[in-house]
């Protein structure tokens, strides 16, 4: 500690949550990144974690103000509303006029926005936020307690047609959003949830805080935010171009004006960029855009991520309800060689549990699974199925995905298990979406898109609890079950690392899904653009991009 | 002459709008073999069933299939084209803006296409069988076989990106005039000449030989007219018989099967409205954009009925 001030200066104002994470810091358990990540999450503030660390957290706006940003993004599918929403390209229309409570940085630091700080009880059960003061809509209406209630609430209440109620449900229930005073909320959760910030933030896209009373359908026509930017057209289908809003509470956007154009593919946005038609593309996969991982006329912004393929074995349905055959077949994949082939290198080794190396709470010290085909052998002799056996395996036409399947084919060739492909459409892999109605959920074997999360709770309770909706595993453990409650439940970064490592352990033993890669979030822009900000949810920050 | 033409249409066009009834039925019938819902592409697979169905309810696309399509064509004969169920605007506009993108395209294409095509196929009929013939014929037939999706790309790279001649992009900027706009235009016109020059060609060549050889041009030859009158007045007016057939029938594909270079030129016109609109379940407008379409068709067919009825003079005069 560089000044003994700035921590007792920090201690009496953090409550008792904060202190623990202080005294994480001080003994030596978390880092300085763990300290500023897991400390965002509760509440410390940038100043107090600044000064403990000895080092100011500001950001930095350097460009040249004046610039017309042209942005290619993808198309959006539906109408812009915000209850509905759940598309990269809608969910970056609402963020350029829309504001959150807190913002997700693009290194999972919780920073303030539209809350100025926030703290739980301690069992975290009740989360307040105090609201900040002095915000103006652009409609003129001055933010109070009533527009966060209102926005929150209905994005967690079942009739509303929401696509963020998957998040709230069994969080947050519509009647658990109140309102204290005018710049006061709690959050009553239904069960005690150490990452409840994350859901209210830009993690949650859906969550942009709206006037109260407000009709979501009636959004597309005004874009009526509190963001450093206002609507000046919206064009369905074609793009919406942006001006800075002039009574912004923040520093002022630096941009004259925004274009944000919609491009139905990848591969006419990549042109686009090359023949100098837009400055920045929103994000590219690896597969269809090498020529310009390789340009050096482009710059690639490159961004750790949780986003992943989550290969699941049916664990009630033979051979995969043997663990020992489920373990061979995650012990027959070259990893890194997969990680190169795939993404040129730029994506973390999956080691089948959810917890993705960029998440602070993950346990990196449990062993990485590597290949081993003579162990797989053995374990395939052990399960009676030396002679080998058939599965099949259903997935989408989507990314690498097709190539991932073929991959994994070749691999479980070494051992005797013969997979027969079966790559459809995302429509019909997805089907109804329910149990019965549906080749993701209901496949012997198969390959399934997650996009990326701040923080592990739904990789680990959809997916994989006995009562998840999206179980495509059929995985049911009771011991898993409560380590994931236990895991939700703590407050504490140290507590929470631990329990991670016991699930991560459980899971490498059974196995019910293979977690081969995290990939990177990549975006473009032309070289001589400054100060644009993504994050891995696909959200863009153009208040301090300049062009030229 | 007039009354036949007359019955003709008549005929012709009440089939026609048979035709797009049927087509409407078929759309409907055909969009509830796709897998899953309005709700559903709209919220994604991962959404809460309850959010699914309560945003279904909310559209009004849980009621069952024959009320839906009644509620829609009851709305769309009276010129109501609806809501689209994606973008919660009226399909009206997105329609007319779309078809309007369309016929420009289209439009710059066919001026670029069919004075080329008509005259080296003409010119090749004349020098039939030396090496211009030869160059026009194989090369015609090998730019037809190339798709869209690689000669567009090809333009892209040598003209858009490494010339940086044109742009890449066929939507011009907001206010910009006419010239402007068909600057944009040329770009992805080229990828559709390659397709429809060799086969309009080889079409023109085909009837200008057969006119060449006919007694009437023998004839025409033998009693004194100009090489000029008789290439003008006898030899095209019958070659070209087919060939204005054969345009006819591309101008459907020319407003309405572009998908492939309308998304790489990022170009909003009718095709990948229809596409768009089929991968949301978007019903009222995917509708309204084939029908678009199909009329586009049905009308093109009809035209160049009466085209080649009006050009034709054994079609013409009274009776036979």
């Amino acid at each position: 500690m560089n000044d003994k001030f700035q921590w007792l200066r920090a201690r009496q104002i953090a409550n008792e949550t904060q202190n623990h994470v202080i005294d994480e810091y001080l003994a030596g358990h978390i880092g300085r990144r763990g300290l500023l990540r897991h400390g965002s999450v509760f509440g410390l503030s940038a100043a107090v974690m600044g000064g403990l660390i000895g080092a100011p957290l500001r950001e930095a706006r350097a460009g040249t103000p004046g610039s017309t940003v042209r942005v290619a993004i993808v198309t959006p599918t539906g109408a812009i509303n915000p209850v509905t929403v759940a598309d990269i390209g809608g969910l970056v229309l609402l963020q350029q006029t829309g504001e959150f409570l807190i913002i997700d940085d693009p290194d999972l630091m919780l920073k303030p926005c539209l809350a100025t700080s926030w703290s739980a009880n301690k069992d975290g059960t009740v989360w307040t936020f105090k609201i900040r003061q002095g915000v103006k809509f652009i409609s003129g209406k001055m933010l109070t307690a009533d527009d966060v209630v209102y926005s929150i609430a209905r994005l967690a209440d079942p009739k509303q047609g929401s696509n963020a109620l998957s998040a709230f449900k069994g969080v947050l229930d519509p009647t658990g959003v109140k309102k204290v005073d005018d710049h006061t909320v709690e959050f009553h959760l239904d069960a005690p949830n150490g990452n409840f910030p994350y859901l209210v933030s830009s993690d949650n896209y859906n969550a942009i805080i709206v006037p109260a009373g407000s009709d979501a359908g009636a959004y597309q026509k005004t874009f009526d935010g509190t963001g450093p930017f206002k609507l000046d057209t919206f064009t369905a289908g074609q793009g919406a171009t942006f001006v800075p809003n002039p009574d912004y509470w923040g520093p002022k956007a630096l941009p004259a004006h925004t274009q944000l154009t919609f491009f139905a593919d990848q591969q006419s946005a990549v042109l686009a960029l090359q023949g100098g038609q837009v400055d920045v593309i929103q994000q590219i996969a690896v597969q269809g855009a090498q020529g310009l991982i390789n340009n050096p006329q482009v710059s690639i912004i490159n961004i750790k991520a949780s986003t992943h393929r989550q290969v699941h074995m049916r664990t009630d349905v033979a051979p995969f309800t043997d663990k020992r055959v489920r373990q061979a077949m995650a012990l027959t994949l070259d990893r890194p060689a997969i990680v190169k082939g795939l993404f040129r290198g730029l994506a973390d080794l999956g080691n089948d549990s959810p917890f993705a190396p960029v998440f602070p709470s993950t346990d990196k010290s449990v062993p990485q699974r590597a290949m081993d085909i003579d162990k797989a052998k053995g374990l395939m002799a052990a399960a009676g199925l030396s002679g080998g056996t058939e599965v099949t395996l259903t997935t989408e036409q989507l990314q690498e995905i097709p190539d991932y399947a073929v991959l994994i084919q070749n691999a479980a060739a070494q051992i005797g298990i013969k997979i027969n492909l079966k790559i459809e459409t995302s429509d019909a892999y997805y089907g109804q979406a329910t149990y019965g109605n549906s080749d993701w959920l209901d496949s012997q074997m198969g390959i399934t898109d997650y996009g990326h999360r701040g923080v592990p709770n739904v990789f680990l309770s959809a997916p994989l609890l006995s009562t998840g909706t999206w179980n495509s595993a059929h995985f049911k453990n009771p011991d898993y079950d409560s380590l994931v409650a236990s895991y939700t439940a703590s407050t504490d970064l140290s507590v929470q690392r631990a329990t991670a490592g016991k699930i991560q352990t459980l899971l490498l033993d059974e196995t019910p899904i293979i977690f081969g890669y995290f990939y990177n979030y990549l975006a473009a822009t032309a070289p001589n653009v400054t100060g644009v900000k993504v994050n891995a949810i696909s959200q863009v920050f153009l208040a301090g991009a300049s062009v030229g | 002459m007039g009354r036949q033409l007359a019955n003709l249409l008549a005929k012709r066009l009440s089939i026609s709008l048979l035709t797009l009834l049927l087509l409407s039925v078929l759309v409907f019938a055909g969009g509830q073999l796709l897998p899953g819902n309005v709700g559903r592409a709209i919220l994604g697979p991962l959404a809460d069933a309850a959010s699914v169905a309560a945003l279904n309810h909310k559209l009004g696309t849980d009621l069952p299939v024959p009320v839906m399509y009644w509620r829609w064509i009851s709305h769309f004969v009276t010129g109501d084209f609806g809501t689209s169920y994606s973008f919660q605007l009226p399909v009206a506009p997105f329609i007319g803006h779309a078809l309007f993108n369309s016929l420009k395209l289209a439009g710059v294409a066919f001026v670029i296409v069919v004075p080329l095509s008509i005259f080296g196929g003409v010119y090749a009929a004349m020098h039939a069988r030396s090496w211009i013939d030869k160059v026009i014929s194989i090369s015609g037939l090998s730019m037809t076989v190339i798709p869209e999706f690689v000669s567009s790309i090809a333009f892209i790279l040598i003209f858009g990106v490494w010339l940086n001649w044109l742009p890449v992009s066929a939507t011009a900027p907001a206010g910009a005039g006419p010239l402007v706009q068909v600057y944009h235009l040329i770009l992805p016109s080229m990828p559709l000449v390659f397709i429809l020059f060799g086969y309009i060609a080889r079409m023109a060549r085909a009837g200008t030989v057969e006119a060449l050889d006919s007694d009437y041009t023998r004839t025409a030859v033998l009693k004194g007219l100009t090489w000029r009158v008789v290439i003008f007045r006898h030899v095209l007016r019958n070659a070209l018989l087919p060939t204005i057939t054969v345009v006819a029938t591309q101008l459907g594909y020319l407003v309405g099967g572009l998908v492939v270079v309308e998304s790489l030129f990022r170009y909003q016109g009718i095709g990948s409205l229809i596409l768009t609109a089929a991968r949301g379940k978007d019903f009222p407008m995917l509708e309204a954009g084939i029908l678009t379409v199909g009329a586009i068709y049905v009308l093109a067919t009809v035209g160049a009925d009466v085209l080649y009825t009006v050009l034709n003079p054994r079609l013409r005069g009274g009776g036979r």
